[in-house]
């Protein structure tokens, strides 16, 4: 648990220090892909918890939903059609639906411990 | 896969996850969100403002290297700028009616009716006011009349024009019919708008004002002799349009 979250910490100072910043036009395109790249990571604590994670279907699915979702944004944005909206919603509803999942294993397994007490 | 290489993994997503965050917080966002109809309008009104704003830069910058390129020319002919200096001083001073100037242009005279009061007229009608001067000098500008004068006064860009009874004041100084007003322009344009139908001066012609148009090939014109302290106007900061 410690691993990834040491991670993360290196990952923002490597960013902060990095002397490019996206274009401004691009960022839509890099939000989305943040989004989607989120919804991997709450579906990985999710199966974590049940116990059914595997690696090459998290970074898989880490990867190809990031760049699945900046290319439906690239897409949308050439035919004047918000198709990232489609993304956010997808990844939105997911990410929402994976948290309320890990919510409650996580309730339920506080409730089992406290029974044992 | 390897068990013990799936922290590494996790580490490098979580760098990688870290990193797209940062970067995307790094991003200045000032138009996030859906851009609505007002919004779009005041960003072409900005655009057109920094545009216009872009484009008085530029002139003053192309104004200042030409100025440089004059001063040094001037250096190198006669060893100092001074010479380059006066002859900006002079055009200066020819625009804002401080030199003596002649050109091709128009003389309008302009005189009190000569209609014999009627029990109960009043003169009001037949004589001529300041507003009328003002009229008639605010149309030759608009005709494109690069210096004037009323009376030899020279008119400058502050120039006042005021009702003094009988007579006008011009900048203070008292005139009185007839009132001669010469400008340097293009003859033509000058007398046609003059003469224009529903012109000023067409108007004035109902109530037998009485004008006289001339079309010289030169005026001859003294600059205008009072200097002005400017105690509240300061020079601007050039290319700032606000």
């Amino acid at each position: 648990m410690i691993i990834p979250l040491l991670g993360l910490l290196a990952g923002i100072a490597i960013g902060l220090a990095f002397p490019v910043t996206i274009p401004i036009q691009y960022s839509t395109y890099m939000s989305v892909a943040i989004l989607a790249a989120l919804d991997s990571v709450f579906g990985g604590i999710r199966s974590a918890i049940e116990k059914t994670f595997d690696m090459e279907i998290f970074i898989s699915g880490f990867f190809s939903n990031a760049i699945l979702a900046a290319i439906l944004a690239y897409i949308g944005d050439q035919l004047g059609v918000p198709i990232y909206y489609a993304a956010i919603f997808a990844f939105g509803v997911r990410l929402f639906q994976n948290f309320a999942i890990i919510r409650r294993h996580i309730i339920a397994d506080t409730k089992k411990n406290h029974n044992k007490i | 896969m390897n068990k013990s290489w799936i922290k590494y993994y996790l580490f490098l997503i979580a760098v990688l996850m870290g990193f797209m965050l940062s970067m995307q917080f790094k991003t200045n966002r000032t138009h996030e969100g859906i851009v609505t109809i007002p919004k779009l309008l005041e960003m072409q009104n900005e655009i057109n403002k920094l545009k216009n704003e872009l484009k008085q830069l530029s002139e003053a910058s192309d104004e200042v290297i030409r100025k440089y390129a004059e001063y040094k020319v001037s250096i190198e002919e006669t060893g100092s700028i001074v010479k380059s200096m006066e002859s900006e001083l002079v055009k200066i001073r020819n625009y804002s009616a401080y030199a003596k100037v002649e050109g091709p242009g128009i003389i309008i005279t302009m005189n009190d009716s000569d209609w014999k009061l009627q029990e109960g007229e009043s003169s009001d009608l037949y004589v001529i006011h300041d507003i009328d001067v003002l009229e008639v000098i605010n149309e030759l500008k608009a005709a494109g009349a690069e210096a004037i004068t009323i009376n030899d006064e020279r008119i400058t860009g502050l120039s006042n024009i005021r009702c003094g009874g009988p007579t006008i004041n011009i900048d203070g100084k008292r005139h009185a019919v007839p009132f001669v007003i010469k400008a340097i322009g293009d003859p033509k344009k000058l007398e046609a708008t003059i003469l224009a139908p529903d012109s000023y001066v067409d108007l004035m012609e109902y109530s037998g004002i009485r004008v006289e148009i001339a079309k010289v090939e030169k005026v001859t014109m003294e600059g205008y002799d009072i200097r002005k302290d400017f105690k509240y106007a300061k020079k601007a900061e050039s290319g700032e349009a606000k």
